[in-house]
């Protein structure tokens, strides 16, 4: 299976480093335009547990932005029921083709642990955490838990 | 212009009027030309001098040179006659007297003003003595004779007509017999006694240039008398030849100015020699003078005597200098004529031989003139246009209304000279920079001042001029207005507009023959090149020709790209070019020869090749003209058009809106498609029952199936395509002319007559099966909802023909499709090759992100990127593909030193070469429909997508139906009411901009609407937030605003500013 030669590089780049929060990387046998990954939150109410999300790259890349998808379920107002994520640097009106994937991953990092109300994609949560801020960190917290993949050991 | 400001003396008397110094600036650069020119100046104003000298005399009581008037030994001449003695004396070098104080030259009587005398005329000279620029300019005049008399004896202007020398010749024979007679030194200062409006001492002004006139202005001002800026404007702006020398650019200017073509007629000197050569328009005189005339007779008050002054010395100066001009011209010839008696006749015949040179050399002024098509066209004019605009501003916001009046009637008088100078073969360098001049005082907005008066009066007497410019000087306008004048073309074509729009409401009934909206319409066309040369090119990329292989185009790019040339890539560019040839005959056949447009071969641009030109091109659609064309009778202009040129005549004088496409609207153009397409119905029909007929008559030969009068399918409903398919390819391959019958579709087993709804029936269901992307042929891009070729498809050329056939059927009998092409496959339908910027609509991500690319300025461009020559993208079934832009592109990393040329490869491999096979054939199959059309004549390629698809309306009340609801809204919701019905009440513009903003796309999906499934959620209690969306799953966040018209407010700020801000 062949992939951009960017691609692969991006890949192992991630995979040598020692970022904690996003660790367990690989990408498919037979897709190498098909990554996974864990997330590891350090912030409240997600820092309970780790969450498994795919990278899938088009062809074009990187000239067309990847999409990122959660596959474990998250309480969080700007990922939705589906896993899907709006993430601005990947959004066509923003992807630069000199963004890399590591910059990508720190944003989605960033977003998880600091949730953007303004921009919901899921509305409720989002009105339930800038009102009742109380009431959505335990929502979320619960969720969590039952939820969640578990958090590597170190 | 500032020579020490001596202000002695002489206070104007207000009674004074008229008449001014003839010397200005413009002497100042003709000192500096380059000395071929100063030789001809030189040999110009000798002559000058012996003219003088045998008309006026030297001024000397005792002057004993046979030659001079003075001397009284002068026979009594006509001037030609003089003019021709004066050029003898020239070839003999005669003797010439010493210039006295009483100088006889009448172009350096301000300096010889000094002397004493009682004439109103004199003293008004006088007057302009303390004018700094006139003074100073005047002394150059009479130190070096040569630079100042070379501003008033060049370019004839004049007149040797009959009529005027009727008017001019008594008074100057009257003139010289005085001179003659008297021979005494105030002869040369003082106006001739026998006519009291005579005064030959005093010139007109010759040239005006800002400076001059903003300080002949201030002492207006000063003076409160504007008689003088009147005297200058009216003589200058009512004479080509002396407005040609106005308003030129200062030399120190000039000179950074690059020399505007590197052929021969490029310097200054050339061009002087072309003014040299210029015929005499003397037609244009013979009109002025009417002109004058006529005033001369309705008005006989002091105002009008004194300009009739000025006039008979115009006319006697010119008449001198069409004499001395002649004899510049062509010495030789002349000096063999000199001994005829009638230089009058001779002059006729010279002008008359000259002007059947003329026509033989084109367009041109002259031999020496290289034709227009042998150079590239220049945009470069001498104009100033700075001081051009301050004098615009000065005279249009002056307290004195009448200097803006005056500048009207002369232009006005101007306009009408220039109009009927075609007839003469006048230089049309000076016409062309007269016109610059006046289309700029009609339309230069930036001053804030733009006087109606003059425009409404002006303009469309300024258009009958343009419009009667030969190409090559029109298409120099073009380059002029695009180079010096871009900012104001949009004013330009607003007026243009205007002038028709009032046009067509004054004269409903002949609109077409209207020779008012048919000028502006020709001069419209020149702003419409004008404005595309302003804009950004994008030649040569997207005129290679279709079939061009990646490969080639590699090598041609790169090489220019790094501009090396070796042999074997010269070679290839080689092959290019030849290439690009055979293409473009291929091309170009079915544009009929009388409809190509000379005006776009000259310039060798044409609106396909800016995308996005400073004047919106619908700007140039006349909707009052549209409405009131009757596009029938249009279209049979272009029929008669078209015979006459199949035939070789073109006598008669019709004129085809068709040939203008740009300022109709395209309704209009869809209704000239429909007549010629029923026409063509028609003609074909004809023939076949004829044939028919012909047949019956003969024999009842039962094995030759008669010719069908129409293009008929016989189509099952559960076998649509085949039968379509089956049923065209029948008819492609044996006689594709039947293509272009009417067509008539039937369903087998059901009734029903195509009267036109059948067959849209049938073009509806065929196109939601060839597009259905089961159906392998096209794809779906998911980014723009657009329809691709199928890179891979599994069927074969064939299908594609036909589909093209489909295509161009569905024009040719008016069917609108409900086809989502991306605006390149329009392009490439009328032979233009896709380039980048067509990615922009093809998929808006790769060409923002491929842009961002090239805008990448950092030299760790390869880090960053870490790009090769190899790309990859995936095919119909979702499989990763990759191909190498060059060969071994994979070892290949892109950085600043190609990125453009990686760029263009890209796009050039997706939007052409991945689908060169498919593509081509489709082509084929739409050319054999359409190829007989006026299509390309009359539609760009936008246009032609319309013209397809239709204007796209958006079924708002699908979407509403298809809408959900979250976040606490549902279809009962106040704001949500208050939402659609807000929507729905909104024009289809903010109905694509809602669309855009909330899906990222305009374009409507397969299916309709309601395959969007927008979903509309709540995004808190009312707030001043805009609403928002999500593009990626089309989703609207609307906060729950207060009240109805808060949210119509906030609404349609978001979708209207929406660009790169409020999207996630």
């Amino acid at each position: 299976m062949t992939a951009p030669r960017r691609l692969r590089k991006e890949l192992s780049d991630l995979q040598d480093s020692t970022i904690k929060s996003f660790r367990d990387i690989k990408a498919d046998d037979d897709n190498l335009l098909r990554w996974t990954g864990l997330i590891v939150p350090d912030n409240p109410p997600y820092n309970k547990g780790a969450f498994r999300i795919e990278i899938n790259f088009p062809a074009e890349y990187p000239f067309k932005p990847p999409k990122i998808n959660f596959k474990t379920k998250i309480y969080h107002p700007n990922i939705d029921e589906k896993g899907q994520v709006c993430l601005p640097i990947i959004s066509t009106e923003n992807w630069k083709p000199a963004t890399r994937t590591d910059q990508v991953v720190q944003a989605l990092i960033a977003l998880i642990n600091d949730p953007e109300p303004e921009h919901p994609l899921r509305a409720e949560l989002a009105e339930e955490f800038l009102k009742d801020k109380k009431k959505f960190m335990k929502n979320a917290e619960d969720y969590t838990r039952k939820h969640c993949e578990k958090r590597p050991a170190d | 212009m500032s020579g020490g400001g001596d202000d002695q003396e002489q206070k104007a008397p207000p009674s004074a009027s008229t008449s001014s110094s003839s010397a200005f600036v413009a002497e100042g650069v003709a000192e500096q030309r380059a000395t071929p020119e100063m030789k001809r100046s030189a040999v110009r104003s000798l002559i000058h001098r012996y003219f003088h000298q045998l008309q006026t005399g030297c001024g000397n009581a005792h002057c004993t040179n046979a030659n001079c008037a003075s001397s009284g030994k002068v026979a009594q001449m006509t001037p030609n006659e003089v003019a021709a003695r004066a050029l003898q004396l020239f070839s003999q070098d005669a003797q010439l007297c010493e210039i006295s104080t009483q100088s006889s030259s009448a172009t350096s009587t301000s300096s010889s003003s000094s002397e004493p005398t009682n004439s109103p005329q004199q003293q008004d000279v006088d007057m302009l003595s303390p004018n700094d620029s006139s003074n100073s300019s005047s002394s150059s005049s009479s130190k070096s004779t040569t630079s100042s008399r070379s501003s008033t004896t060049t370019i004839t202007s004049a007149s040797s007509n009959s009529i005027q020398s009727q008017r001019a010749l008594p008074q100057l024979t009257a003139a010289s017999t005085t001179a003659g007679a008297v021979g005494a030194a105030v002869s040369a200062a003082q106006p001739s006694s026998s006519s009291s409006t005579e005064t030959p001492t005093l010139a007109p002004v010759e040239s005006l240039d800002a400076q001059v006139l903003e300080t002949l202005y201030k002492k207006g001002l000063d003076a409160d008398n504007y008689d003088r800026v009147h005297q200058a404007i009216s003589d200058t702006f009512s004479s080509i030849e002396r407005l040609s020398k106005s308003f030129i650019k200062p030399i120190e200017e000039q000179k950074q100015v690059p020399p505007p073509i590197p052929a021969e007629s490029a310097t200054s000197a050339s061009k002087e020699l072309q003014k040299l050569l210029a015929k005499s328009p003397v037609a244009l005189n013979k009109e002025q003078l009417r002109t004058l005339e006529g005033e001369h007779d309705k008005d006989e008050d002091s105002t009008q005597q004194q300009e009739e002054q000025v006039q008979e010395q115009e006319q006697q100066l010119e008449q001198t200098e069409i004499n001395t001009e002649t004899t510049t011209e062509e010495p030789q010839r002349t000096e063999d004529n000199l001994d005829e008696d009638e230089p009058m006749l001779k002059q006729d015949d010279e002008t008359s031989t000259e002007g059947e040179e003329d026509a033989q050399a084109g367009a041109g002024a002259g031999q020496q003139q290289p034709k227009p098509s042998e150079t590239a066209i220049s945009g470069d004019t001498q104009v100033d246009f700075e001081g051009l605009r301050r004098v615009q501003r000065l005279l249009f916001s002056a307290p004195c209304r009448s200097l803006a009046e005056e500048l009207t009637i002369s232009v006005m008088k101007l306009a009408d000279c220039m109009r009927y100078m075609r007839h003469y073969a006048p230089d049309w360098e000076q016409v062309l920079h007269c016109l610059v001049i006046c289309f700029d005082m009609a339309t230069n907005t930036k001053n804030g001042v733009t006087d109606m008066e003059y425009l409404d009066r002006v303009l469309p007497k300024l258009c009958h001029a343009a419009a009667v410019l030969p190409v090559g000087s029109q298409a120099r306008l073009a380059r002029i207005w695009a180079t010096h004048c871009a900012d104001q073309l949009k004013a330009l074509v607003s007026a243009c507009q205007q002038q028709i729009t009032l046009q067509v409401l004054l004269d409903e009934e002949a609109v077409r023959e209207n020779e008012h909206i048919i000028s502006v319409t020709k001069v419209l066309k020149i702003v419409f090149y004008a404005n595309i040369l302003a804009s950004e090119l994008e030649i040569p990329s997207c005129r290679l020709p279709l079939e061009l292989d990646e490969l080639e185009l590699a090598v041609g790019q790169e090489q220019s790209a790094a501009g090396v040339s070796s042999s074997s890539s010269l070679a290839a560019m080689a092959a290019i070019e030849d290439d690009f040839f055979i293409y473009s005959s291929h091309v170009t056949p079915h544009m009929p020869k009388f409809a190509e447009d000379q005006l776009e071969k000259a310039l060798q641009v044409s609106c396909i090749d800016c995308r996005n030109p400073l004047v919106p091109l619908e700007e140039f659609y006349n909707d009052a003209l549209s409405d009131g064309i009757q596009m029938h009778q249009d279209y049979l202009s272009y029929k008669t058009l078209a015979m006459e040129s199949e035939l070789g005549t073109t006598h008669s004088n019709y004129f085809s809106f068709m040939l203008y496409a740009f300022i109709l609207t395209p309704a209009t153009k869809v209704d000239a498609l429909y007549y010629d397409s029923r026409m063509r119905m028609y003609s074909e029909r004809y023939s076949s029952l004829y044939s028919i007929f012909h047949n019956l008559n003969h024999d009842g030969d039962q094995d030759v199936a008669p010719p069908r009068p129409d293009l008929k399918l016989n189509v099952r409903r559960d076998q649509l395509i085949n039968d379509a398919l089956v049923g065209l390819e029948l008819v492609a391959m044996s006689n594709p002319k039947d293509l272009k019958k009417q067509l008539v579709v039937e369903f087998v087993g059901e009734q029903g007559i195509d009267e036109g709804g059948v067959s849209k029936e049938f073009f509806q269901l065929i196109v939601e099966e060839i597009f259905n992307p089961a159906f392998g042929m096209f794809v779906q891009q998911e980014e723009t909802n657009n329809m691709w070729f199928n890179a891979t498809p599994f069927e074969n050329g064939a299908q594609f023909t036909l589909i093209g056939i489909i295509i161009g059927l569905a024009i040719y009998n008016n069917v609108i499709l409900a086809v989502n092409f991306p605006m390149v496959v329009y392009r490439k339908l009328m032979g233009y090759r896709g380039t980048f910027y067509d990615l922009s609509d093809w998929s808006p991500m790769l060409y923002k992100s491929l842009k961002s690319m090239l805008d990448y300025q950092g030299q760790d461009m390869e880090e960053v990127f870490d790009q090769t020559f190899r790309i990859s993208y995936s095919n119909v079934f979702g499989e990763m593909v990759e191909h190498d832009l060059v060969p071994n592109g994979k070892d290949l990393t892109v950085g600043q030193h190609n990125k453009k040329l990686f760029v263009n490869l890209y796009a050039d491999f997706l939007l052409n070469t991945n689908i060169k096979q498919q593509f081509n054939s489709f082509r084929k199959g739409f050319e054999m429909v359409t190829d007989e059309s006026p299509l390309k004549l009359l539609f760009r390629p936008e246009e032609i997508e319309m013209l397809v698809c239709g204007s796209q309306e958006f079924d708002f009340v699908e979407l509403e139906q298809s809408t959900e609801y979250e976040g606490g809204y549902t279809k009962e919701t106040q704001i949500v009411q208050d939402f659609w019905s807000i929507v729905h009440g909104m024009p289809n513009e903010s109905k694509r901009k809602l669309l855009e903003f909330t899906t990222g796309s305009a374009r409507v999906p397969v299916g309709g609407l309601k395959c969007l499934r927008l979903l509309i959620t709540r995004h808190g209690p009312d707030s001043d937030r805009l609403p928002t969306s999500h593009t990626c799953f089309n989703v609207l966040l609307l906060p729950e605003y207060s009240s109805k018209e808060k949210l119509e407010e906030r609404l349609l700020k978001a979708i209207n500013y929406s660009k790169g801000f409020g999207m996630l």
